[in-house]
């Protein structure tokens, strides 16, 4: 393989990989925000009790995610530097800002915040508690915001002018604006809710198959989650369509290979030939027509399931009806599926550009040695499909094991439980007795 | 002061805020076998899910509130250098593609394994994760004292701005010699931040061990202070400011040593933050108007370096809003968890 090769694989496996866990996470958080508002505000200490506990299981589960699209996030920050940095050089004055605007305005906040909600428990006043949740949610969404003005960059450039060979930057406004990033965000956002809905409506299910004791928190749980997922995925189709007419106005070739349109693609390939020198300008096209199957069949499929589940909900059919609950379990890994085809028709479909109709991807490859690259590839896919197998090992045995095994928000026994130690007591009882 | 000095200042204040913060991560995950479990919390738990948590560790503890927040000044870091600094970033990146690529290897690694440790059934997960730990800590602490090393130093650029870094750039003494400083210096960081938050027992052995940490970091500096001295070293622009950066450095690493070892736990935790926080003052304002040198006096300056005008202007505006927002939600999040740990303390990594 040559340097590109490699560099291309690196970039796609890692942004794949990471891209499933972001997914879940953006789906995960507004349940988990919705679930402790309704905890918080509820007045029956009985009912308070149980909704508690689902946003604590709920929350667990999101946070094991959480851990491992963080880490692979971070090395998502380096990646254009180390591999693209002919990215920088032609494009820097433009893409760096959007890139540079998430991780302070919205990467930053996240993390923090995220961070005082897991050890928050306990000890922060109810509503404070509360809003660092949603605080959470809407960081993740501004934070999904940014990666796709800068990506709507590299798809649709806008806003600039190229003067000596480099970009700059001229109109914020519409990069800003940028129909290619906000119709994809739409889109995302919603397919983000589908997979949250549909894992919530699933693991609820499958406790039920199970014979769960906790009937009141799954039940609760399995309607939020089929409203989510229902909505969600009537929308995310309709979005989805939505970008077509962008798509065609914007990248002629993504939009002829998805229409198979042959005379279409030769005709394009010689006038980008004429405009731009010899060279192949067709991205990969059965690749990109079975991911589009794929990701079309898939979302219209979730969307029906969530229907007709959401009908059954009524005199609990869905929960009686053994192979109804079976449907829903197994319906969890597929908005999943239907994702990864997204984003190998958006960014396989953008090829060879990496920004439209100005920077090939070759072009902007690093000056870095190929054994380098083989080296760094082969670590980082390792340790990433190493994380993907322990995240989803994790969660499905979170997931399996249910509500009374979550560690979230347990706090340790307290003084008069247990007997004082010699090393761990101390100052600590000196401490305000939380607000909750 | 112009925008682009600003800019400058804002970057090495990231980086600072990430050494500061990410060195008592990374040293208390080098010290965590050390500084051993807490005792007294493994008999007389409930039955439960909390039985199955007698692998609390004091050292974890001590940083887990504000794990998630420190990480992000890295984070935070990359996106201004590329933001505001795109021609620094580009070549930096790919110049240092071997150390860069290890620096986050452990990172992930470490990360994870730090908040999944908790997760673990049984103990042998949990040795695999606690191994991963120290990794995660130890392999980032030594890397970045490497890239110190190197940006003191000076990286061989070619005509057009690009570099590489092979083995032999990294195995010269003065490059190994910061690389083991940095090395011992977060460790020691680590043990007067775990000093700072556990009780009794666990903070006099943090102590103990920070002491000794100190003086051997202080050595492996001496070694490294030598080398420049005898014209093997770093090759510094400005000397005079260079001599007082230094010099300060020394005083911190003294006065922490002196703290430690008196039991003055807050004063020896703001002379190890001073510690690992000014080696980039060094490179930034020993170096100044360079931010990546070839050897003293040539190479990329920060005019060259910065973005458009255009853009920078642009990322002022929303500078100043949200920087003072981050340094008070920061604030805020160390506010809150202040105070030693202890069992009302929910713990969860």
């Amino acid at each position: 393989m040559s340097a590109a090769d490699l560099a291309r694989l690196q970039f796609a496996a890692t942004t794949g990989i990471h891209w499933l866990f972001v997914i879940l996470t953006m789906g995960l958080v507004p349940l988990v925000a919705i679930m402790h508002t309704r905890a918080a505000y509820t007045r029956d200490p009985a009912k308070r009790a149980v909704r508690e506990r689902m946003t604590r299981f709920w929350g667990q589960l999101y946070v094991i995610n959480y851990a491992v699209g963080i880490v692979t996030g971070l090395v998502m920050e380096f990646q254009f530097g180390l591999s693209w940095s002919g990215l920088s050089k032609f494009a820097g004055n433009v893409f760096g800002a959007p890139l540079a605007l998430e991780t302070l305005i919205a990467f930053f906040a996240e993390s923090t915040f995220l961070g005082m909600w897991i050890f928050g428990w306990g000890r922060m006043r109810r509503g404070v508690h509360v809003t660092l949740i949603w605080l959470v949610a809407l960081t993740a969404y501004a934070s999904g915001y940014w990666i796709l003005i800068a990506n709507g960059f590299m798809q649709h450039p806008v806003g600039y002018e190229v003067r000596d060979g480099a970009a700059y930057l001229t109109d914020f406004g519409a990069l800003l604006t940028n129909s290619s990033a906000l119709v994809a965000l739409g889109h995302i956002a919603l397919a983000a809710l589908t997979t949250g809905g549909v894992f919530v409506a699933g693991v609820s299910a499958w406790h039920f198959l199970k014979g769960t004791q906790e009937t009141e928190l799954f039940r609760g749980s399995l309607r939020l989650g089929l409203w989510v997922s229902m909505l969600a995925s009537f929308f995310v189709v309709v979005v989805g369509e939505m970008q077509r007419p962008v798509i065609e106005r914007t990248q002629p070739m993504k939009d002829a290979v998805l229409e198979n349109s042959g005379s279409d693609v030769a005709e394009l390939q010689a006038r980008l030939v004429k405009e731009y020198g010899p060279g192949d300008y067709v991205p990969w096209q059965d690749t990109m027509r079975i991911s589009m199957d794929v990701m079309t069949i898939i979302g219209n499929t979730v969307s029906t399931i969530t229907i007709i589940a959401l009908v059954l909900l009524w005199k609990d059919r869905l929960i009686r009806w053994r192979w109804a609950s079976w449907l829903l379990v197994a319906t969890v890994p597929f908005p999943f599926i239907a994702s990864a085809g997204g984003w190998v028709v958006r960014e396989v479909g953008r090829q060879p550009w990496l920004v439209y109709g100005e920077l090939t991807v070759e072009d902007a490859l690093s000056r870095v040695s190929t054994a380098s690259l083989a080296v760094s590839c082969t670590v980082f896919i390792a340790v990433f499909v190493a994380l993907a197998v322990t995240n989803w090992t994790l969660i499905s045995r979170f997931a399996r094991r249910g509500p009374d095994a979550t560690q979230l928000g347990a706090t340790e026994p307290l003084p008069d439980d247990a007997p004082e130690g010699p090393g761990g007591g101390g100052a600590d009882e000196q401490l305000p007795v939380p607000a909750l | 002061m112009s925008l682009e000095t600003l800019w400058l200042a804002l970057l090495g204040l990231l980086l600072a805020g990430y050494f500061v913060l990410g060195g008592y991560d990374y040293g208390a995950q080098m010290l965590h076998p050390f500084l051993g479990h807490r005792e007294g919390h493994i008999e007389g738990r409930r039955p439960g899910p909390q039985a199955e948590r007698a692998d609390r560790n004091a050292a974890l503890d001590a940083m887990a509130p504000f794990f998630l927040g420190n990480e992000v000044w890295l984070v935070a870091f990359t996106g201004v250098l590329f933001g505001a600094f795109p021609h620094l970033e580009g070549s930096l990146l790919s110049g240092l593609y071997p150390l860069i690529v290890a620096i986050l290897v452990g990172l992930v690694l470490g990360n994870a394994a730090i908040q999944l440790r908790g997760r673990a059934q049984g103990v042998r997960a949990r040795r695999y994760w606690d191994a991963l730990i120290v990794f995660g800590g130890a392999l980032p602490a030594v890397c970045w004292g490497l890239v110190l090393g190197l940006l003191l130093h000076g990286v061989p650029r070619r005509p057009d701005g690009s570099f590489h870094i092979g083995l032999g750039g990294v195995l010269t003494p003065f490059v190994m010699a910061c690389g083991v400083t940095t090395l011992l210096l977060f460790a020691a960081h680590g043990a007067a931040f775990v000093a700072l938050r556990s009780g009794p027992d666990v903070a006099l052995k943090a102590r103990q061990l920070g002491a000794l940490l100190l003086r051997a970091a202080a050595a492996a500096a001496g070694l490294a202070l030598l080398l420049t001295l005898f014209g093997a070293g770093a090759s510094m622009t400005n000397r005079a400011a260079s001599a007082v950066v230094v010099a300060l450095f020394a005083a911190a690493l003294a006065g922490a040593w002196w703290s430690l070892a008196r039991g003055h736990r807050v004063r020896a935790f703001v002379a190890t933050c001073c510690a690992t926080a000014l080696p980039v003052l060094l490179v930034g304002a020993g170096h100044h108007p360079y931010v990546l040198i070839s050897s003293a006096g040539t190479g990329l300056t920060v005019d060259h370096a910065v973005t458009d005008h255009a853009t920078l202007k642009i990322l002022s505006a929303f500078g100043v809003l949200v920087v003072p927002m981050i340094l008070a939600y920061q604030a805020w999040s160390w506010w809150a968890f202040r105070g030693p740990t202890g069992r009302r303390h929910p713990s969860y990594f």
